[in-house]
């Protein structure tokens, strides 16, 4: 008796929960992903957030204003501040007006600036809108005097509140 | 179809005229080809799981005085933490003579310290420029950490909503010469 090479036509699986699932992760993560911001994706820095205990506050993404103070990957031991805005109106406005800043840099998402640049694009940004929050969003490798000049400046504008940005201690 | 009186009195009105020749075909076997559906999604699951980062940052508050105006405290409510150069913390509360006080260790001794004086205790942060801003925010989570004991002992004990007084002062010569032997 020849055997007859059955062809398996027509064999299928039944996918449907595979897709239920797939669906169900594809929908967890779409919502839950958050994109890094224009600013973010050209920056050639990272910063190396310190750690602090799990808190609930979340940083509000609405009329915030961040001053990053990084250490420039490049060369390694130079810091430098950077000033960064979420609401788009408000950013055009300041960084226009703001004096003594650098015109290439004017229509960038993110400006790198000196102490008296920062002072004057935090006055600018307190003009434009009162209600911006502040946050200082600072490598945790730097000195601390890098901390208490960009302090100092928003004591002089009179933004005595604003946030640190932190990252969530593991395992806690 | 099966009898009308096996079903449930909702159904007699579909017995009602000439009853249905039809029968009702059940769909067995029916298939549709789902695999190009679910290349697309996997295709963008993959995508959205390796673009999401799950760790959002989160933000400490900070109040840092206006313009440094004068104001008057009791030395004897005042408790000075002091960070060296070299990432030391010190601690003296009121005059007495600063001490190393180890991180792990901080987080009690602002318990003791504060329902001692009820509220009235002032936190003061003195920061050497060379210290490392790694330690200031471990400091400041310690003090943050430390609320979370206070305010429910505080309201135990002497039926007090706790008000928070902390500052971050300026570190001056004078200080550093008191924590520089240590």
């Amino acid at each position: 008796m020849s055997k007859v090479k059955m062809k398996r036509t027509g064999f299928v699986l039944d996918m449907t929960p595979l897709v239920d699932i797939a669906f169900l992760l594809l929908t967890f993560f779409m919502f839950t992903a958050k994109f890094k911001s224009e600013a973010e994706s050209e920056q050639k820095f990272q910063i190396k957030r310190p750690k602090a205990s799990a808190d609930t506050s979340k940083i509000p993404d609405k009329n915030l204003a961040i001053i990053k103070i990084a250490i420039d990957s490049a060369n390694i031991g130079d810091t430098s501040y950077y000033y960064e805005m979420t609401n788009e109106k408000d950013r055009a406005v300041v960084y226009a007006t703001a004096k003594g800043i650098d015109d290439a840099q004017r229509l960038k998402m993110q400006i790198k600036a000196t102490l008296p640049n920062l002072e004057e694009l935090v006055q600018e940004t307190r003009i434009q809108n009162p209600s911006t929050k502040f946050a200082i969003d600072a490598d945790k490798r730097i000195r601390f005097k890098w901390l208490n000049d960009c302090m100092d400046v928003m004591r002089k504008k009179k933004a005595t509140a604003f946030n640190l940005v932190t990252d969530k201690k593991q395992g806690m | 179809m099966a009898g009308g009186g096996t079903l449930g009195a909702g159904r007699e009105r579909a017995k009602r005229g000439k009853p249905s020749k039809r029968k009702k075909k059940k769909r067995v076997g029916f298939v549709l080809d789902m695999t190009p559906l679910v290349d697309i999604a996997f295709l963008l699951l993959t995508f959205f799981m390796f673009t999401t980062t799950m760790t959002t940052p989160q933000i400490m508050q900070m109040f840092i005085p206006p313009d440094p105006t004068d104001v008057e405290v009791k030395m004897s409510e005042l408790f000075t933490l002091r960070v060296r150069g070299d990432d030391k913390v010190f601690y003296n509360p009121g005059i007495d003579e600063p001490q190393l006080v180890l991180l792990k260790d901080l987080k009690k001794m602002m318990v003791e310290a504060n329902i001692k004086l009820k509220n009235r205790l002032i936190t003061v942060l003195k920061v050497d420029d060379n210290a490392s801003y790694d330690v200031v925010i471990k400091v400041l989570d310690e003090l943050n950490l430390a609320e979370a004991d206070i305010t429910p002992a505080l309201l135990k004990d002497f039926n007090l909503p706790r008000e928070r007084r902390f500052t971050i002062a300026p570190m001056t010569e004078k200080d550093l010469e008191e924590i520089k032997p240590l």
